[in-house]
């Protein structure tokens, strides 16, 4: 007999009991030699503290990455990481962009059109022309 | 439409769960950073102290802060004149849709219909203002509440006391860039417009209409009509 997984019975809907925030991590790198990382740099000093103490479920690391522009990424639950290069921004700008990255859902960019994506069944059922009380044929 | 009015009842149950899951998630990031050591140590971590992820401190009711600009533009609570009204055939009607699980709700935000079942996610197709992830919003305008054979159409709309549907914002979401390239008549410059929307995820926490007891319990009425 063949070996056999084990069959998921619920799938994982974050939100509907317990809520977590899908931003895991967040990385800032900067150069202190390069004048695209000045308001990085600045943003480091005197924001990101504030910033990390708001978001304590976020893990922040902040490392050099020396002769490169300065980047944030983001690492989410799904697995799936972002990257938002933020050369010559200003601290305000950078701010922004952490935010934007601390409320995206990881996932990658798509264009939908329905608002609605459910897992569940069709409370309703699948209309059947033989049922229900239809008048003429 | 949407309220924060019943914001604090709705964070009873979840706010313990919140705390038991956020709890286990630092437990995992301290034991990240614990392992790869970085380059730069700060010295109070910056990824602290477990805390509920919740929007506790924007359900402070606006009434408390009145001079706050941003609190003016919040929803007021629904002040209701008189009570929930049942007829007859509401009260005899009522059981077969509340005991028949699971429910749909349609319901309206901006005039908008929603078909919405519990756990569903929404993509909104605005970016709600003056929101965070992890708030929890009261959706209380609704058409039709129904179950697989049965359903509860409001004319225009049900009665928010009749049914509880709430939602979580789970953050936002944007739309791939769009470049569209405009031409004019006779001349050889193709104008390029850029836009790249944003917008609200929500997850549907759960959809529960209520039974005639619980009504009559909250302190509804119930009116004879043949008198």
């Amino acid at each position: 007999m063949p070996v056999q997984g084990i069959r998921t019975v619920t799938a994982a809907r974050n939100g509907v009991g317990a809520f977590i925030l899908q931003c895991k991590q967040l990385d800032f790198h900067y150069c202190d030699w390069a004048g695209s990382s000045r308001g990085m740099v600045a943003f480091l000093k005197h924001q990101l503290p504030a910033f990390a103490k708001a978001n304590p479920q976020i893990e922040i690391r902040v490392s050099p990455r020396p002769h490169k522009h300065p980047v944030i990424k983001g690492h989410y639950i799904n697995g799936r990481e972002k990257a938002i290069c933020v050369r010559n921004l200003e601290p305000e700008q950078i701010f922004n962009k952490a935010n934007l990255l601390k409320e995206a859902s990881g996932e990658k960019l798509k264009r939908t059109k329905k608002p609605i994506t459910s897992l569940n069944e069709s409370v309703r059922g699948i209309w059947s022309p033989y049922h229900g009380g239809f008048k003429s044929v | 439409m949407f309220s924060r009015t019943a914001l604090a009842r709705a964070f009873a149950l979840p706010v313990e769960q919140c705390a038991h899951f956020s709890v286990a998630r630092a437990c995992l990031h301290s034991a990240a950073t614990a392992s790869t050591t970085t380059t730069t140590q700060p010295q109070a971590p910056l990824s602290a102290t477990p805390r509920v992820q919740t929007s506790a401190p924007s359900t402070k009711p606006p009434a408390s802060a009145p001079l706050d600009p941003a609190s003016l533009k919040k929803p007021v609570a629904p002040t209701f004149t008189k009570p929930l009204e049942l007829n007859q055939s509401l009260l005899s009607q009522l059981p077969n849709l509340t005991s028949q699980q699971p429910h749909y709700i349609i319901s309206h935000l901006h005039d908008k219909p929603y078909l919405l079942t519990q756990g569903d996610q929404i993509r909104l197709p605005f970016l709600m203002p003056n929101v965070k992830p992890g708030d929890v919003l009261r959706f209380n305008r609704a058409s039709v509440l129904g179950s697989r054979e049965f359903s509860l159409k409001g004319a225009p709309y049900v009665d928010e006391r009749l049914y509880e549907c709430r939602v979580r914002v789970m953050g936002v979401d944007s739309e791939p860039l769009r470049i569209k390239e405009k031409t004019k008549r006779r001349r050889r410059h193709v104008q390029q417009v850029r836009s790249k929307h944003k917008y609200t995820l929500l997850r549907v926490m759960d959809v529960k209409i209520k039974t005639a007891e619980e009504l009559l319990q909250e302190g509804a009425v119930v009116v004879d009509e043949t008198a």
